[in-house]
Formats: structure tokens, sequence, C-alpha cells
């Protein structure tokens, strides 16, 4: 596939494979504690975007019935698609919302691939909230994540 | 989408209307320009019928029809728009304007939805985009393949004034024939080769003679049946009398909104293009009729400029005689025509389809499709597939399905929309099958008693043929208007959302704003309210409006969304939104809201880079100095910098220094040090010992410690005492929280002084302060002089406020402050201690006062400065 595209695409697909564009943690009351994106003249579209996304978590999640809540998987899966990127939830149980975005020409990014990085996430954030001098409900500044979240996405071009 | 004032079936039904064109002789137009009017204008507002009509389809059935409204238009033959597909500039402009003009009404219904923990003011209706619809339904050029906007009959207009006026019709006869088939014209389009002709003797009730009218209306109706005439009596108001009389003037709403469709008109045909093609027709009479009818309807717009009124020789009876005549006409002429060729057409179909159609079908199949035999002359290839001459026999479905659908038979529509359709495609003839499917959807949709259910996919095909095969985008933007509109209905909010959102396009800003708009309405009326959605859209809809030079309605937009974003803790998006509303106000000459708008990007703390910030602050400037040029207000207050006003110092009397040199100052008390506690008590205890000596060992019980300098941590309960002549010494410490510098200047104390003995009254001085940049924290020390006795209160703070030009370096030269500055104020209000003693203070929060920038001013009283030198240090150890 990679022979028709122009040089331009080749570099971006290889650079760009396996890494996220954009990744948020959404609190409960859906403030953002932690929204990083690349690049940063688009962090503006991406905080649009993971906002928007709040509503489908929001009616994925009153989808699942109330006596059900407990069983309910935490990975939301794909949110909507829009023409550029690929946006995926995931609810904690604490309803606390991670959000990836991840650029739609991605393809080689699987469900599975997705999955795991929520769930790298989510122990990363657990890491935070164990932190004693971490206030709950402050945006995060930790080292920690911070690193770890830039392992998951893309280099900054 | 929001709600709209017409149901959805009124507004589908009106939007597709038998056309009746008109041909007016000279001197019946003479009659009819005394109202201000010319005939087809005269009769719009009688064109909807009350009263039910009745006609039988080809299976003998009866069919009502109600509520029926007819359209009557004068016959113009300049050649139309091309039908290319997208909209002309003039059509464009007209969309515009018609956009803009129709504004939300000030303070006007906004219904609170509550959604989650959202409560959004959001206006039901949204007239802006009716408005556009009905304009753009109505600027749609016809197209070759629907019939349902090409003329169905032709009312030949004579006046009874003529010499002889069968002549007259005679001529305008062979006229309308010459029109239709001379083949010279492309416009208008007729729908049948034999147009109904309905022959209109009109009678001016106040000159002519009415017998004669009369007389002439029998022959007539010897000559043509009484079915295809009518005498038409008008104009029974002479001019003098009767002026008293109010009669209802029932055109203005219908020519104030076309009056901006005649001015588009007249512009198109000052476009150089037209005048080629108009040129291009030599020798032809129609061309100059066409000019003169042009000029006409330009007169009749500087008429409606003018606010002459219309009708103004018609009577009330008139009136029902005008509406008679369209009753008349609809039921006696128009309907039996339109039931005379329903039946013929069917015939023909039904001969047809026996045998033919499948040996045809079958033919096609076994020749391996490579030609098709039957129409391989007259038959186009183009983009769109094929096209079909237009008496082609595969049009007679077509043309039987709109007769239908026109006369609301939507059960036959359907069935024949739905024939013609498959006939269609298996011909690849796209155009024509996107026309059937999007009719089929449509009158599937108005079948009373829901039979079937809505085929949205019928719409989404058509949708999708219109746009990507023919290119035709205005086609496919009005199939998504009924398609959206008709899922409205169903409560199909999501899906209409998807269509409006894939309709919008790059080329046309002004469209693409008004489906995302109505998209966000979508969002907001889903049984689960999606906010965030609505916002968005509302956003994208409102940077479409600004593209397209909407600016308010940008605004609106904008507004709209920014309750959703609203102290939600996503501020870069708000701030954007702020910057965007306040940019929007700026240019529509709100500033007050611009202001205020910017001051909520500057305060709220701003995640920002420092660039972004720096853009910000200089817009701010920029609009703010703008403001204070236009209206001479009161020195507005400023946001920035921040001040804390709690750690304002002030100190009474001379600045002097603790140590100089050898000489070591009696005393504690200087703005260069800390206040310190312990320190204050050991003078505090040293004063009191002074003063009971000095009182023979007795504290009088008046007796209060002397503050020199008053701060957060000492007790500001009480009036200081300040002295006249000895200066008082404000400490004001500022914060900036941004992260670029500002630059403050000409800074000075706003005081207010009250009187309390009236001797020579004279100003106090106030010292100012020089420029100087605040990069985070800073201080600025202002000196004020009391000259009198009194009371003083300090009130605020006077500065000029700038940012530092691009470098950040020679702050203090004058060039630094060149750039946007602006005066402002701030006050400085300091909160007293929470007071914590009884226990109603305990179990509420109040606080005490705090006096520390009131001071009481007193007569000059002895100052005492004591300065030891060389002191030995165990003086003052204990």
């Amino acid at each position: 596939m990679e022979h028709t595209q122009s040089r331009d695409a080749c570099w971006h697909s290889r650079h760009h494979s396996k890494m996220a564009v954009c990744i948020a943690v959404i609190a409960k009351e859906n403030y953002p504690l932690y929204i990083r994106s690349v690049p940063v003249q688009n962090e503006l579209k991406f905080h649009y975007t993971v906002h928007t996304s709040l509503d489908v978590v929001e009616e994925k999640i009153s989808a699942v019935g109330k006596a059900m809540a407990d069983q309910r998987e935490l990975y939301l899966g794909l949110l909507y698609p829009t023409e550029d990127y690929k946006v995926y939830g995931y609810v904690t149980n604490s309803k606390v919302k991670f959000v990836i975005v991840v650029d739609s020409s991605n393809t080689s990014l699987r469900d599975n691939e997705i999955r795991s990085m929520f769930r790298k996430l989510h122990n990363s954030f657990t890491d935070v909230m164990c932190n004693p001098f971490y206030n709950p409900g402050d945006t995060i500044q930790s080292k920690a994540f911070d690193s770890m979240v830039s392992a998951m996405m893309v280099q900054a071009s | 989408m929001a709600q709209c004032v017409q149901s959805v079936q009124e507004f589908i039904q009106d939007s597709f209307v038998p056309m009746v064109a008109v041909l007016c002789s000279e001197h019946a137009e003479q009659v009819t320009r005394k109202n201000n009017l010319n005939f087809s204008e005269l009769l719009r507002p009688f064109c909807r019928l009350t009263s039910e009509g009745h006609m039988r389809d080809p299976n003998n059935q009866v069919q009502v029809v109600k509520n029926l409204r007819i359209s009557v238009n004068n016959v113009v033959t300049r050649p139309s728009v091309p039908t290319s597909g997208v909209h002309g500039p003039a059509q464009r402009r007209l969309l515009s304007e018609v956009v803009s003009a129709c504004q939300p009404a000030e303070g006007g219904v906004a219904n609170v939805i509550p959604a989650g923990d959202y409560d959004l003011n959001i206006s039901a209706t949204t007239p802006w985009f009716e408005a556009y619809r009905e304009s753009f339904l109505q600027s749609m050029p016809a197209s070759d393949h629907e019939f349902l906007n090409h003329y169905l009959a032709c009312l030949l207009v004579v006046s009874s004034s003529e010499a002889v006026p069968v002549e007259q019709f005679l001529k305008l006869s062979q006229e309308q024939h010459r029109i239709q088939h001379n083949g010279e014209y492309t416009n208008p389009k007729w729908f049948i080769p034999n147009t109904l002709k309905y022959y209109v003797l009109l009678h001016d009730m106040s000159q002519g003679d009415e017998q004669r009218a009369d007389s002439v209306y029998e022959d007539m109706k010897q000559r043509y049946g009484s079915q295809g005439c009518y005498l038409l009596k008008i104009n029974s108001r002479t001019a003098a009398a009767g002026t008293d009389e109010q009669i209802p003037d029932p055109w203005s709403q219908y020519l104030n909104k076309s009056s901006l469709q005649i001015s588009v008109n007249c512009l198109d045909n000052t476009h150089p293009l037209q005048l080629e093609t108009a040129i291009d027709t030599p020798g032809s009479l129609d061309s100059l009729r066409a000019v003169a009818a042009e000029t006409k309807t330009t007169t009749v717009y500087t008429g409606m400029v003018a606010g002459t009124s219309h009708g103004a020789c018609l009577t009330l009876n008139d009136h029902d005689r005008l509406r008679l005549f369209i009753q008349e006409f609809t039921f006696r002429g128009l309907l039996p025509h339109i039931e005379k060729n329903i039946r013929q057409l069917n015939d023909q179909l039904v001969s047809r389809k026996g045998l033919s159609r499948s040996l045809f079908s079958a033919t096609k199949k076994w020749f391996g499709g490579g030609k098709v035999p039957e129409k391989s002359i007259a038959e186009l290839k183009n983009t769109s597939g094929l096209l079909y001459p237009p008496e082609a026999p595969e049009l007679q479905i077509r043309k039987m399905a709109d007769l239908c659908f026109l006369v609301q038979h939507y059960e036959l529509a359907y069935s024949c929309y739905h024939t013609a359709k498959k006939d269609f495609l298996s011909d690849q003839a796209m155009l024509y099958a996107a026309g059937a499917l999007e009719m089929a959807a449509v009158s599937a949709f108005l079948q009373g008693g829901a039979p079937r259910p809505y085929p949205a996919h019928y719409m989404d095909t058509a949708i999708q043929t219109y746009r990507d095969v023919c290119k035709n985008k205005v086609l496919a933007e009005r199939c998504a208007l009924f398609s959206a509109e008709v899922l409205k209905s169903q409560a199909k909010y999501s899906d209409a959302a998807t269509l409006l959102i894939k309709m919008t396009c790059e080329d046309s800003d002004l469209c693409s704003a008004l489906l995302l708009e109505q998209a966000a309405h979508c969002f907001i009326n889903m049984r689960n309210p999606m906010v965030r959605k609505f916002a968005f859209h509302m956003i994208l809809a409102g940077h479409r409006f600004s593209k397209a030079g909407q600016k308010r309605h940008a605004l609106r937009c904008y507004c709209q969304a920014m309750q959703v974003y609203k102290g939600k803790g996503w501020s870069l998006a708000e701030d954007h939104i702020n910057f965007t509303i306040g940019r929007q106000s700026f240019t529509l000459r709100q500033p007050e809201n611009a202001v205020s708008a910017f001051r909520h990007i500057l305060t709220n703390d701003s995640q920002q880079t420092s660039t972004q910030q720096g853009a910000f602050l200089r817009e701010y400037l920029y609009v703010y100095r703008n403001v204070q040029g236009v209206c001479e207000v009161a020195l507005p207050q400023l946001p920035l910098p921040c001040i804390n006003s709690s750690a304002t110092r002030v100190y009474f009397g001379h600045e002097r220094r603790l140590a100089e040199g050898e000489k070591q100052a009696a005393t504690h008390v200087s703005l260069d040090q800390e206040f310190d506690r312990d320190l204050a008590a050991v003078w505090q205890d040293l004063e009191e010992q002074v003063v009971a000596t000095a009182n023979r060992g007795v504290v009088p019980s008046t007796f209060y410690p002397t503050q020199c300098c008053l701060n957060s941590q000492t007790d500001n309960l009480r009036f200081p005492l300040a002295v006249v002549e000895e200066p008082i010494i404000v400490e004001v410490a500022f914060r900036n929280p941004l992260k670029v510098p500002l630059v403050l200047s000409d800074l000075s104390l706003l005081w207010k002084f009250t009187l309390k003995d009236f001797s020579q009254p004279q100003p106090q001085d106030v010292m100012v302060g020089d420029a100087f940049t605040i990069s985070n924290e800073k201080e600025a020390r202002l000196k004020l002089l009391p000259r009198q006795t009194g009371q003083l209160n300090i009130l605020g703070l006077v500065y000029n406020l700038a940012s530092t030009p691009t470098g950040d370096s020679t702050i203090n030269s004058p060039s630094a402050l060149e750039g946007t500055w602006v005066r402002g104020r701030q006050d400085l209000k300091i909160q007293g201690p929470r007071l914590n003693q009884t226990k109603e203070e305990k179990t509420s929060v109040s606080h005490g006062p705090d006096r520390r920038l009131d001071p009481t001013i007193t007569p000059p009283m002895p100052l005492l400065e004591v300065l030891t030198h060389h002191c030995p240090l165990p003086l003052t150890q204990k």
C-alpha cells in the first residue's frame, strides 16, 4: 500500500504507527485532568474533539443499564470517527474517562493495541492516585505519568 | 433542527405547487398598474385556496385536494442562470441578504433546555434558516429532469377597454404558442405540449363600460367555453372616494419578500455574461419586451422602497372577486386540465406497459446492452448518464407522477415515481433516477395513514447521486433539506444531524453554516441531549457564518456555544470562544461585550502560551483603546495586573532610614522592613511605660499605641491618624498572572476627601510613580501629602496599562509607551480579618472592617525624631 503513497505519507505512516496523537484524562465531573497532544498547534482542535467525545461516552455509559453497571466493560471502543481522527474511550469505575485520539490514516492500530494502551494508562493513573501528595481532582502533574504518555504518543515533529 | 413555523407536510406541499404563467396585454397591464402591482403580483395574496377541490383519478376514485396553493408568475423569457448545479453570484447574494436580514428578535423567546448539569438558553426557532430555505427553493432553476416547476397553464389577460379584445386574446395565444414551441427559449419550461390557456377579461370598474365588458364576455364564453374564460372586475374604488376607509394591504408581506429577489434579478441582467446572451438573440422582439418588463419590475422595486401602498384602487369586494377568480380558475380550469392529462398519460402508459416495455427490456438484455435501440438518435451522454429529449416516452411516467403529486394524490404519485425510478436506473439515466427517488421518498412520506415507512435510503441514494454523479450541489441540497425535515418530524435527530453535517461543503460557507447550526439543534433535541456536540457544531457554524460575512449570526452561535464551555475547566476552548466573541463584538460595535469577553481571557488562570497571551493582551488593549475613543466613560476597571489588596501597606510620616552611618533611629518601623510581631510588642510596651510615666503612673483609658506602618497583621480596626503636611505612603502589591510582562505608567492614587474643618481649602498632592514593568510580582509605593484636616478615603489606583513591545529591554524609555496603552482604574478593597469571637461569628463567615486606607487627617502635631549616635548595645537589651 505504501508504494503508491508519496514519500511524505510514507514518513507519516512510519512514524505514526502504534501512536496516539492526543491522550486525555477527564475527571468524573467532565473537566480535564490531563490533556497532551501533538502537534502543539492543533491543541485547541483536540480539546474540542475530546470535549465533544464526552457526549458519546455518556451515551455509552447510560446505554448500559444500572443493574449491569458493575459488569460493564471499561473499554468503550471507538467513540466516533471524524474525517482525520478516530476517538476511543475508556471509563474507570470511578467514572474517570480516558480518551485516546488516533490518526485515521493509522491502520496499523488494532482494537487490541488500543485496549492495551488504555490498560497502561489506567495503571499509571492508579499510581498517580496512590501518591499521597496528589489531591484527587487536581490536574495531573506527575513526571512518571507524563513520560508514560509520551511513550504512547507520536513524537512531536 | 430547530422548530419551524410550518409543519413538514405543509412545507413540502408548499415547495411544489402548480405553476401558472401570465401573459398580459398592454392595456391590462395599465389597469393593474394603478394599484402599483402587475397582474401576477395582484393575485399573489389570494393564491392559497381555502376550500377543498375534487378530482377523479384514472380509477374514477374521487381525490380531495386540500389547502392547495398555486403559483402565478409573469412569463420571463430571459435565459435563466444555467443549471450548472451551483449557485450563481447573484443567487448567493440574494440568499446571503435574506439570511442577514433575518435576525433573532431582541430578547426574543429563548427556552431553557435542561441537559444534565447544563441549563441552556437557546432560541427554539431559527427563522433565518426558514427564510433561507424558502428563498433557496424559490430561486431553484427549472430543471429538465423534473416537471414540478414547469408551467401547467397560462393566463391570457386582456383589458375590456381594448378595441377588439378577442383579437388581443388571439395575439397573446399565438405569443404563448410561439414561446413554448418555437424552440428559441429554454425558459420558461412548460409541462405539457398543449398548455391550458385561460382567457381573462380584465374590466376596470372606474372607467370602462360595464355592459360592453359583459357582452364581450358572453362572446368569449361562446368561443372558449364557460370553463375557459373569466370576466374579472377590479378597481371599483375611485381615487377620490373613501380615503378614510382602511383597506388591509395583503401584498406588503409578499412583495417585501420578493423585492430583494427583484433587485437581484436586475443585477442579474447587468451581469456581463447574461448581457451577452441577451444580445445573442437578434431580431427578437421579446428580448426587448423582457427588458421592458425588467424596467417595470425595477420601478416596482423603487416604488416599494419609497413605501407606496399597493392595491389603492381595490375595495374589499375586489379582494373577494380576486379570490373567487382564483378559485374558479383552479377548480374549473386547472384541476380538470390536470385530471384530463393524468388520464391521458395513464392510458398511454397502460398501453405501452403491456407489451413493449417488457419486450424492450428483454431485447436489451439479449443484445448485451451495448446499444439502446429505442432512442439512439436524440440521446445525449454526459457525466450524469443519459439525457432524454423533452418529450421522450420514458419521461411520460415521471410527468404523470408529478401531476399526481401536485394534486396531492400521493399514493398514485408514489407508485409512478417508483416505476419511473426503476426505468431510469435500468437506462443508467442517473439524474432522472435521483429525481424519481427523491420524489418517491417524499410522496411515501406524505401518504396519509402511512401504509409504508418513509424510505430514508431513497433519499440518501438520491442525494449521493445528485452530488457525486450529477455534480449538482443545488439539487443535492434541496433533497437534503427535505430529508432532514422529514427525519426531524420522525424524531430521528441523529440521522438528520448526520445528513446535515454530510451536506456541508467547502464552497458555500453560508449554506454550511446554516446546516451546521441545524445539526447542532438536532443534537440538543435528542432524547438524551448531546450538549457538547451541540456546542461544538455551534462553534463550527459560527466559524462558517463569520467566513460568510454574517457577523451577527456568528456572534450568536458563539455565545450559545459559550454556555456549554463556560466555567467547566476547558480553558483553552473557553479562551478561544471568548476571543472570537470579543473580536466579533468589536466589529459589530458592541465594545462593552468585546471588552468583557477579552477580560475573561486575561483573568482566568490562563493556560495559554506566552505568545498567545501577548496576542490576547495586545488585542485587548487595542479594543479597549477604541472603546475609550468612542464613548467617554468614567475610567474603566482594568483586569490586570492583579492587586493583592490585603498586602497593601500604609506608612504615615516621612520615610526615614533606620540606620544611617553611625546614626541609629529610635524606631523599628520602616517600609523596607518586614513586620515583626515580637519587636512591635516590645515597642508597644515601651510606649505604654512612657505614657504611664507622663501621666503619673496611670495609663489613660484612651491610650492606643501608635502605629506608623499598617499592614495585614496590625490592628486596623480604628481609623488611623495622619498629620497635615506629613506624607502618607501607600505600598500596593501587584501580581501579573500572565507570562508576558505588563508595563504600568502614570500610576496615581484615587481618593475621596471630606472636610472636617473649613479652613484653607487646598488640594492634595499625589506622587506619581514612574513607568515600570511587572513580570510576576512587584510593589509600588505612592505618596500622598495631605494639606488640610479632614477624612481621607483611598479608593483605588489609576494607571496606564500597556504591553511590552516585542523586545523586553528599554522598558523605561518613552518609546515603550508609544504602543497601545489604556488608562483605567482598579479599586483597592481590603477585606478585614475573619471575625471569630461570638458563636454567631463562628458559624457564619463575616469579616471585620479594615481601615488602613481611611486615615483621619489631624492638625499639625509636634514631630520628634530621635537618633542615637554610637548607641551602646546593652542599652537596648534588657
